[in-house]
């Protein structure tokens, strides 16, 4: 009776099925953006891919992959650091960073669902497109493993990565009353936390870990062969594309990771397990990845202005001087000053939690501005052939779409730790019976 | 046993993605016309063997342990 009385009293920790005004206007803020996105996304199955700013290259001067495969690339390069910091967490056994592997591992999760969405909206009949995928797909084609490793597999892997990890709280929080212990039973099932269950789980999470490594990187330099392997397409035919997409990656991947962490802190008002050491050690990695990849910039800006070759030249002008020169040089002042900047902050060993939030926003925002210019410039100002130089604008449709697909992602992130845990519980949240 | 069943979960899955591989990369074909998977929806045999692996993981730990005698 009195563990019943105790219990009844208890709330759900972490702040789980506790809906406060604010993110009561979160919630509604973000159904209206989906609304809106999906109103958009009608028109463009009803119209034709006449109702976003794409047309086919050359012949009608445009770019027939524009914003929306900008955000495939953008959103499968976030996945990437979510379960890599998972995965080194469990190999490297860091403990101070366990508070975050469970935000990182669902950033994974929700980044390649939004990743799938993204290629799915791009598609004039989708279903079609879906279902050759499954009947054709060729592995000649670095198409094949975008499909099958990154969405299926890599996706596949990182769900079930996050599902046994949340085994053991889920156990604890069914003890809980709530409307949503089935809920809880469902996803424990069974888990007592006996020491075989404990022994097992850490031998299958270490060598998931181990086998989900190689696979993301795999899976993300495919992803950079689908342009470095273009060999009619003066500025993605390269060997620095695979590298530079996985390191790009992470950084824009890390930059949301520091965004999420510093939410997540204010959210369950834990300071003290999300403290500034885990800020620090992430603000580290996200400055190492930050300098090679102005190393790779600087490289490619290199090779653009020496000696190239016209086509190449025309490509480079644009890029560098001409119509897409604002994004180009938005993009590297939004890579430089964070990299500056967490370089100042690694040497006085003084950590800001705002500010580095605040590099991993402007990273994210490069991220993207790069993404653009890998995946549009050289379609307009690419082509072999003895075409006019090409434009495109997306229209209002891309632009709705693409913010009805990040506010589906802030949505599922949202209700997720509204239902669940979003730090590892601790033993004294654990513990129901008095 | 869990561990048998693991493992064969795992062999089973890296089975299903050669033949998958294979049934999709038209290799020795003769032209490109040819070019299609040797069988229908060989790509999906492939993803399946993916899945097949990496559901291992969940057999090892899902499976109930033994009844104490």
């Amino acid at each position: 009776m009195a563990t019943e009385t105790l219990a009844t009293r208890k709330p759900l920790p972490q702040e789980v099925g506790r809906f406060t005004s604010g993110w009561r206007l979160f919630f509604a803020a973000s159904v209206v953006v989906l609304g809106f996105g999906i109103y958009a996304l009608s028109r463009e199955l009803s119209t034709g891919m006449v109702a976003t700013g794409m047309r086919n290259v050359g012949t009608m001067g445009g770019a027939s992959w524009g914003l929306y495969i900008t955000m495939v690339v953008y959103f499968i390069g976030v996945s990437f650091a979510g379960i890599t910091v998972a995965a080194v967490i469990r190999i490297f056994n860091l403990t101070k960073l366990r508070p975050i592997a469970r935000s990182a591992e669902l950033l994974t999760v929700v980044a390649l669902i939004l990743g799938a969405l993204a290629i799915i909206v791009d598609l004039g009949q989708p279903l079609r497109g879906i279902i050759n995928l499954f009947k054709y797909a060729r592995p000649q084609s670095p198409f094949f493993g975008t499909f099958s490793l990154v969405i299926a597999g890599y996706l596949f892997a990182s769900l079930v990565y996050l599902y046994l990890g949340g085994r053991h709280d889920a156990a604890a929080m069914a003890r809980y009353p709530s409307r949503l212990s089935a809920f809880y039973r469902g996803w424990a099932a069974g888990y007592r936390d006996t020491p075989g269950e404990q022994e097992r789980h850490s031998r299958t999470s270490f060598w998931l870990a181990l086998a989900i490594i190689p696979l993301l990187v795999i899976a993300h330099s495919t992803l950079g062969f689908v342009f470095g392997l273009q060999v009619g397409r003066p500025g993605w035919y390269g060997t620095l594309q695979a590298p530079a997409f996985v390191v790009l990656a992470g950084v824009s991947g890390i930059g949301h990771i520091i965004v999420l962490a510093a939410v997540v802190r204010k959210v369950v008002h834990d300071k003290q397990r999300i403290g500034t050491e885990v800020f620090a050690w992430l603000g580290k990695l996200l400055m190492v990845l930050l300098w090679v990849y102005v190393y790779f910039m600087t490289v490619e800006l290199l090779t653009l202005l020496y000696a190239t070759p016209e086509v190449e030249k025309q490509l480079s002008d644009a890029l560098i001087f001409g119509s897409y020169a604002w994004i180009y040089w938005g993009s590297v002042v939004l890579l430089v000053i964070p990299a500056l900047i967490l370089a100042w902050q690694a040497l006085t060993r003084r950590w800001n939690v705002g500010v580095l939030v605040a590099s991993g926003l402007a990273v994210n925002l490069a991220a993207i501005g790069k993404r653009y210019l890998i995946v549009v410039p050289s379609q307009t100002h690419g082509t072999l052939l003895p075409y006019e130089v090409g434009t495109y604008s997306p229209s209002w449709v891309e632009y709705a779409v693409v913010a009805a697909i990040f506010a589906l992602g802030a949505l599922m992130i949202g209700l997720f730790f509204k239902a669940f845990p979003a730090l590892p519980l601790t033993e004294e949240e654990a513990t129901v019976d008095a | 046993m869990r561990r048998t069943i693991t493992g064969a979960m795992i062999g089973l899955g890296l089975i299903l993605m050669v033949i998958g591989y294979f049934g999709a990369a038209p290799w020795g074909a003769d032209s490109v016309a040819n070019s299609d998977p040797r069988f229908g929806f060989a790509p999906t045999v492939f993803v399946l063997g993916v899945i097949v692996s990496f559901s291992a993981a969940l057999v090892y730990e899902l499976l109930p342990d033994r009844p104490e005698r």
